[in-house]
Order: C-alpha cells, then sequence, then structure tokens
C-alpha cells in the first residue's frame, strides 16, 4: 500500500497500556469475560433443570459457593459498567429526533436508564 | 504559572524531538532543543524557532498557523496534535514530539500520508449527481434547506490532517482499514440531500476494512480538532450498513 520507503514500527500487543484513554476501552471490552460466566451458569442450570430434580439441587448448591456468588457480582457489575458506557455512545450512533426537534443526548441516556430500573422492577414483583 | 510570571520572566523549556535522517541512520533517535517560550508559543513556534535558529536541518510540515490547512500534525507527548493549535502553557515538564504514529515516517516529523489520501479517494468523498433519472448538467443551483445543511455540517469540518488515523489502533495494526477521517467524509456524503452516491460508496463501507473494522474505541472523537467527531459518524455508518444488507437480503 505504501508507495514510498520509510520508517514503519509496527504496534506491539501492549499498545493499549500506553493511554488512559485505550485502558478504559480494553476494560469496557473485558466486561465479556466474567459475562460469559455468567451465562455458563445459566445455561448449565437450564440444562441441570431438564435432567431433574437431583441435577436441579446440586445446581442450586454450586451457585450458593461464595466464589460463584462472587464471580456473578463481578458479572453483574461489569455489565452494569458495559451498560454506563453503551448508553453515553448510543446517542452519538442513532441520535434520535421527533420532527425537526432533536432529542439531546442527555434525555436518551436518561430514558435507557429509566428503562433498566422499569425491567429491574418488573422482575422484582414478578420473584419477590 | 500565572501570567504575570510569564510576562516578567525570560522561559526557557526543553523539547525532545524524534530525529529520523533515512540517510544518516537506521532508526530514529532522540534530540533535546532548548527554547524561549511565552504565553502564546505553540508547537510549531518552537519548532519554527529550532529551525531558524538552532538546526536548519529539522524537517516538518506547516502552512496556515490556524488549525484550517492540516499540515502540521505531531504526536505531542504520544498524543496527536495539530502544532499550531497546542501550546507550551499548557505541558510542565519536558515536552516529547513525534511524527503521527501508524504512518510510515520518511524524514523527522514528516511522515508518509498516501494510505490516509488512497482511503480518502476509495470512498468518493464529493457529490455523485442522479445521472439515470436526472437530465445531466442542470445550470441550476442544487438547493438545500438550512435543516439539509444541519443532518451533515458537522462531519463536514474535516480538515484531512489525519490525527484521527494517529488515535486509532485498529488503523494502527491494519493499514487497509479505510479509517475514521474516510469512513466520516463517506457518511457526510451519503447525509447530503444533493448526493445520490450512497449504493456506490456502500460496498465499500460495508466490509471488513470499511466500518466494520471500527471497534468504537473513541479516540479519534477525542483528538479531532474541529470537533467532527469521527466515531459518531463511522458508528453511525454502520446502521446503515446493516440496513443496506437487510434491504439487499429482501430484494433477493
Amino acid at each position: 500500500m505504501h508507495n514510498k520507503a520509510g520508517f514503519e514500527k509496527p504496534l506491539n500487543a501492549l499498545w493499549w497500556l500506553k493511554h488512559r484513554f485505550f485502558k478504559a476501552y480494553m476494560l469496557r471490552e473485558a466486561t465479556v469475560i466474567p459475562l460469559l460466566f455468567f451465562i455458563g451458569c445459566m445455561l448449565a442450570g437450564i440444562y441441570s433443570l431438564l435432567q431433574g430434580e437431583n441435577q436441579w439441587l446440586a445446581w442450586l448448591g454450586f451457585m450458593q459457593q461464595s466464589w460463584v456468588v462472587g464471580l456473578n457480582i463481578l458479572a453483574l457489575l461489569a455489565s452494569l459498567y458495559h451498560a454506563l458506557t453503551f448508553f453515553v455512545l448510543f446517542p452519538r450512533v442513532m441520535p434520535l429526533s421527533l420532527g425537526d426537534y432533536r432529542i439531546p443526548a442527555w434525555a436518551i441516556v436518561a430514558g435507557q436508564w429509566m428503562a433498566v430500573v422499569a425491567v429491574l422492577l418488573f422482575f422484582g414483583w414478578l420473584f419477590l | 504559572m500565572s501570567t504575570q510570571e510569564l510576562i516578567t520572566q525570560e522561559l526557557i523549556t526543553q523539547v525532545k524531538i524524534q530525529r529520523y535522517l533515512p540517510e544518516q541512520h537506521n532508526e530514529p533517535y532522540w534530540q533535546t532543543f532548548t527554547v524561549p517560550m511565552d504565553e502564546s508559543t505553540s508547537i510549531l513556534d518552537a519548532l519554527n524557532h529550532i529551525k531558524e535558529e538552532q538546526d536548519p536541518s529539522l524537517s516538518y510540515r506547516w502552512s496556515c498557523r490556524m488549525a484550517i490547512c492540516g499540515s502540521c500534525g505531531v504526536m505531542v507527548n504520544g498524543i496527536p496534535k495539530l502544532g499550531c493549535k497546542t501550546f507550551l502553557r499548557d505541558y510542565s515538564g519536558p515536552l516529547k514530539i513525534e511524527p503521527l504514529a501508524h504512518f510510515p515516517i520518511e524524514k523527522d516529523l514528516m511522515v508518509d500520508m498516501d494510505t490516509f489520501l488512497q482511503h480518502l479517494t476509495a470512498v468518493q468523498p464529493y457529490l455523485i449527481p442522479d445521472f439515470i433519472n436526472e437530465q445531466p448538467a442542470s445550470t441550476e443551483p442544487y438547493k438545500q434547506t438550512p435543516a439539509q445543511l444541519a443532518k451533515y455540517r458537522q462531519f463536514a469540518n474535516c480538515i484531512n490532517c489525519g490525527l484521527c488515523y494517529s488515535a486509532c489502533p485498529q488503523f494502527g495494526l491494519n493499514a487497509e482499514f479505510l479509517g475514521p477521517a474516510a469512513l466520516t467524509l463517506a457518511h457526510r456524503y451519503n447525509l447530503d440531500s444533493r448526493d445520490t452516491g450512497k449504493d456506490q460508496r456502500m460496498a465499500q463501507l460495508n466490509s471488513h476494512e470499511g466500518v466494520w473494522g471500527c471497534t468504537f474505541v473513541g479516540f479519534c472523537s477525542e483528538v479531532c480538532p474541529k470537533g467532527v467527531d469521527p466515531a459518531a459518524a463511522v458508528n453511525q455508518g454502520k446502521v446503515e450498513a446493516a440496513k443496506s444488507t437487510l434491504i439487499a437480503l429482501f430484494k433477493g
């Protein structure tokens, strides 16, 4: 692609440690890792439910171990952090308008958090 | 440091510049210069001072001194900046100036921007008139309402300085990625009411080297000296690319 000769230094694998902004980006991307654990737990739960009562009780026992609870709390915090970054980016990717009125970014972000609260209240009402 | 101090004292500061003279050295090396400064000294002023008073062999690009030509981009302490729009007063301690990252260095602070220019050309960043439905070469001006202008105006402020390419790790990892400015400009023309070239541009945009090469690191928008927000444009481009894929799917 380059027509002229010149000195080139390829990026090394630790490029993201160079700047605070890149570290925040990598943290955002890394939130998927604890989430994978949570998804694994959930799929195992559904599978053991199909296997019968003993398997289900064994799964419940597994889920109550402190390290499993700890990792799932981490997964919850990670997904909330990811939501925070996502909600802020959303109005930039999909700017919304009502006719000629451009809905301000803060209103879109607030709307998304209200939706989160609504979902939490709904499931709270359903299960508690 | 107060303004009063700056006025009454003769201030000097140290500037470390990455030099690269391909005829004499195989690799870049650092050279430290001492330059006078006051409240209004920009990085570009400091470079000019070095070239005029200390070392005429120093090479760098510049032209307008007012953040409109886009030629004086350099890395200042590892962050892409326009030399004319960045001031010594905002830094304490030694300053490190390097050529723009992710481009091959030709000499000192000058980089080879050919890749960037090829990417710009690739997205056809100009109005493509509707040759099929419209009689060619209308002499009437294309009219546009303020609302139609507002849709793309922000993205039209790009000065092609290339700072966003130096901020983009995806471009650093893969130079085939069209990159922030080219994708933004493509989006700017796609949004223009006078343009009908969206379908022609979509093949380029809707590819791995196009919008999908972006992972929304977002640093491009942080460093943009004109407030263009390329990250927003590229990711709005993803929405358009996804729509175009869906439409193509249903059309069969």
